[in-house]
């Protein structure tokens, strides 16, 4: 049964001006690794759905909860009350106009769809044995596997599929007293590669040979692929118009110079290669490839269709189910030093971070922020990596923070190395495509 | 469906693994509703409604753990996945033997929720902030809900709890001139619309808007000369709050300390070989506590049928008791100290904290900082951070004051603490005999998880270099 666009039958004849309904089903299992073992496995099986509807400019959104005959007829007897007794929102312009043209969509891996315990488990030990080998004293770490099927319809005639499995392993590796963190994801199980993941986790945590302490002050730093993609997938999310409405650090930037003028920064909702793209956006709106920032001006908001027509603009394929929101990180940099270790020769006197959490700003209008180094960080001079910086003498903990400015951080990307990956982060949702980027004049604080 | 008769599939689930020779089996059922809506710069911008059932199952067989949770309340299923468990190898689970609980609590509404014109009231606050010129952004939102859950497990436990929840956050941005400043406040907790008096949260937020213009207007910038002159510190307890629940309640989690959650949430300075480590100067005791009536983390019952009380974590300066769920209680040798937790029913439950503080001592404010002498005083902060061991950590002041001749001065635009966890709660000289309690959503876990919790206090004087 096509439960989307019986929803949406159901919330038109109630009276609604328009609605949206996804109709999804998925089971997710999730295996935890700690202590270089299979620790649990938790799997989510679940159906439902959710219903966005209008009527005279009101907005009201609700979850269905299971997939029955009677649960949809009380959420669309619901959602006709509720919107009823809203405030009308007046910069709301509609929902987009479909149809819409998708491409075909992607073959399901066979092999991952249907999983089990058992292949859950030997992914996760090539992992952690392909770690243990290279030398890691312990290995912690999340393998997912998620398999789901949607449907979204709308009352302005779109109507889309999407069907898709993908498995996401992250990694920790502990190695005498540093640790390093990686994540690896894939729609097909022959891409996965949980024992590459397990040897380059365990190489980048004793990647040094001897540690120190360096003193507070301004370094230049190299951010690995995944704290350059949480970092500078700040801007895309800040870019939703909802963010800039709101006070963000882009309010008031359109078309302004606010970023390195070789740096360009796409939102991807569309490639193929990127686990979280898909065809369409909560709307049904085609998802593409937006520039962000190119030639180090601010393009573009990210839109969906009522915020667009707000702006006189078009969609930028961006719309969650009442705001827009981000889309994959896609970063590149025309100033290109070649390897890591080139770019590593082009320091004199830096640190190269491996991982970042705990981001958090001091005003987000001004885009102060701070951040904390997580994982091992190599102190750098003369081109050289010289030790892992250990303030203080506590497990894995580097004892440094970087104190910055997002414009000051987006100015100063001066460039990148050519590693391009994608990865993704336990601090964030999102995925991102990035390489290594080198930040000068970053402000380091010391335990 | 009732939540007796998702109560019933619960039982039957239990009996079932029971039958097939499971060594633990516990079922947990939750049905939530609830309404929010998001306010922003005068506008509507979000309404939703959501109601959502579901059951976890909880299934130890030669002592490895498999979790399964569904929205499909369907006996077939239910066994179909029972009877297809297919172990691993990997890590034992054992848990703690406990006493079988049977009990059924809820909090009542002082103020029906169902009754609450919760959006009138949120567009009446944005109106008020509003006339505010120097309130340049503002963002305010509210949600109200209800969780009803039963639990019940092989043990011979069987609770049911109904906890409704309000729940208030506002966003501002004050400017004055190039100058701008922003603050984020949350409100509410377990129990009725009582907790969101709209009188009481209008004054709150204007109150701070109002200081955070002090701060602009009349702010001073230290010298890093007369920054790192600085030796006395007075924290009032919002301060302490993120400072228990970031440097001490969160290197308690057992899980932590054990390296199950390494690759997530992190570790902690606390390891097997250091426990009752001396942290703090003697007049540090750091509690936490779901039993207290309405606050934000409160609950009587955690998520593996143990009854909960109050947990101290360091006494007299001194580490003491881990948070624990059953299996790092038999881990540990020891008793549940009930602080298993999971967000929802779909999500397997983790070592948490509910509603950490500072005990009180005996001195006043005023005590405090006339002890003080010269230094400064932090009422609130925006951004904070601290490293994965929880031994480094960062509290940027959001509202801070000199304190000079044992009086409180100007405001101060620039102050940060940042230090290793040991000296911070070393420094503490003199705590005061205020509690006042912050609410807070804390994350873990991978897929995240967010519980509500409190966290606060007492003021405190630290005294570094001493």
């Amino acid at each position: 049964m096509d439960y989307a666009k019986s929803i949406v039958d159901r919330a038109m004849r109630s009276g609604c001006d328009e609605a949206v309904a996804q109709a999804f089903y998925y089971r997710t299992s999730y295996l935890k690794i700690a202590n270089s073992k299979v620790d649990s496995i938790v799997t989510k099986d679940e159906a439902g759905g959710s219903l966005f509807v209008s009527r005279g400019k009101r907005v009201f959104s609700t979850n269905i909860d299971g997939l029955t005959d009677a649960t949809i007829a009380a959420v669309v007897r619901n959602a006709k009350t509720s919107v009823a007794k809203l405030t009308p929102k007046d910069d709301y312009y509609g929902i987009a106009d479909g149809p819409f043209k998708y491409g075909a969509p992607e073959s399901i891996d066979k092999e991952l769809s249907g999983y089990d315990n058992a292949l859950l488990s030997d992914i996760a030990y090539a992992a952690i044995n392909s770690a243990l080998s290279t030398g890691a004293d312990n290995v912690a770490g999340t393998l997912i596997i998620s398999r789901s099927r949607g449907t979204t319809a709308t009352s302005k005639r779109v109507h889309g599929l999407e069907d898709s499995v993908y498995a996401r392993l992250s990694l920790r590796a502990f190695v005498k007293g540093f640790s390093a963190q990686n994540v690896t994801a894939a729609k097909r199980l022959k891409d996965l590669k949980p024992e590459a993941l397990g040897k380059s986790t365990t190489e980048l945590a004793g990647m040094a040979a001897s540690h120190g302490q360096i003193k507070s002050g301004t370094y230049d730093v190299i951010y690995l692929q995944q704290p350059a993609g949480l970092l500078f997938s700040m801007v895309n999310e800040m870019a939703c118009v909802g963010s800039v409405e709101t006070g963000g650090f882009l309010a008031g930037k359109l078309g302004k110079d606010i970023a390195n003028k070789k740096l360009t920064i796409y939102d991807d909702g569309a490639s193929n290669r990127i686990i979280s793209a898909g065809r369409f956006d909560a709307e049904g709106y085609p998802t593409r490839k937006t520039p962000l920032v190119s030639d180090g001006k601010l393009l573009t908001y990210l839109h969906n269709n009522s915020t667009a027509t707000k702006y006189k603009t078009k969609s930028t394929g961006n719309a969650g189910l009442v705001l827009p929101e981000p889309n994959a990180l896609v970063l590149e940099h025309k100033n290109s030093s070649g390897s890591l270790d080139r770019l590593v020769s082009c320091v004199d006197k830096g640190i190269l971070v491996t991982n970042t959490w705990y981001t958090r700003f001091s005003n987000y209008l001004s885009g102060d922020f701070s951040t904390v180094p997580r994982d091992v960080a190599i102190y750098i001079e003369k081109g050289e990596p010289k030790f892992a910086i250990k303030q203080v003498d506590v497990g894995s903990a580097t004892g440094i923070r970087i104190s910055e400015n997002i414009f000051r951080m987006l100015k100063n990307t001066v460039r990148s190395a050519n590693d391009t990956i994608q990865t993704g982060s336990w601090d964030s949702d999102g995925y991102f495509v990035t390489p290594s980027v080198l930040v000068t004049g970053v402000r380091v604080t010391t335990a | 469906m009732s939540i007796q008769e998702r109560a019933d599939i619960a039982e039957y689930a239990v009996a079932f693994a029971d039958k097939l020779g499971f060594d633990y089996c516990d079922a947990f059922v939750e049905g939530v509703t609830g309404r929010s809506y998001a306010v922003e710069q005068g506008k509507l911008n979000g309404s939703s409604y959501y109601e959502k059932a579901g059951i976890r199952i909880r299934l130890v067989k030669g002592r490895r753990l498999l979790t399964f949770s569904t929205n499909k309340f369907e006996k077939a299923a239910i066994a179909s996945i029972i009877s297809g468990y297919r172990g691993f190898n990997g890590v034992d689970t054992v848990f703690s033997g406990e006493k079988a609980q049977r009990a059924k609590y809820k909090v009542g509404e002082r103020k029906r929720l169902a009754d609450a014109d919760v959006l009138a009231d949120l567009l009446s606050l944005d109106k008020t902030l509003a006339k505010r010129k120097y309130i340049k952004f503002r963002s305010v939102y509210a949600g109200v809900g209800k969780s009803d859950t039963f639990f019940v497990n092989s043990d011979g436990s069987r609770i049911e709890s109904s906890l409704p929840s309000a729940q208030a956050f506002a966003s501002i941005i004050v400017g004055g001139g190039k100058e701008t400043r922003q603050r984020s406040m949350q409100f509410g907790g377990i129990g009725g619309y009582e907790l969101l008096d709209p009188e009481k949260l209008e004054e709150k937020v204007l109150d701070e808007a109002k200081a955070l213009l002090n701060v602009i207007e009349n702010g001073m910038r230290l010298s890093q000369h007369e920054l790192r002159d600085v030796r006395n510190v007075v924290i009032a307890p919002e301060i302490s709050g993120i400072a228990v629940h970031e440097s001490i309640g969160h290197p308690s989690e057992a899980d932590r300390v054990f390296l199950r959650e390494a690759a997530q949430a992190g570790t902690s300075y606390l390891t097997k070989d250091n426990l009752g480590l001396e942290i703090g100067s003697p007049v540090v005791t750091i509690m936490d506590d779901p039993t207290i009536p309405n606050s934000n983390g409160f609950y009587l019952y955690d998520d593996d049928g143990v009854k909960a009380g109050p947990r101290t974590l360091v006494r007299d300066g001194v580490q003491d008791e881990l948070l624990m769920n059953r299996a790092y209680a038999h881990f540990l040798g020891k008793k549940s100290n009930a602080s298993s937790r999971s967000d929802y029913y779909s999500n397997e439950p983790l070592v948490r904290m509910a509603n950490t503080y500072l005990k009180p001592g005996n001195a006043t404010l005023d005590e405090l900082i006339s002890e003080a002498c010269d230094g400064v005083y932090i009422k609130s902060f925006m951004e904070w951070n601290i490293d994965d061991t929880r031994s480094f950590s960062r509290y940027q002041g959001s509202e801070a004051y000199v304190i000079k001749n044992h009086r409180l001065g100007k405001p101060v635009k620039n102050y940060q603490l940042e230090t290793k966890t040991i000296d911070f709660w070393h420094a503490v000289r003199l705590v005061s005999n205020e509690f006042e309690l912050f609410l807070g959503n804390c994350g873990k876990g991978e897929p995240m998880q967010g519980v509500p919790v409190a966290m606060g206090g007492a003021s405190a004087l630290l005294s570094f270099g001493r």
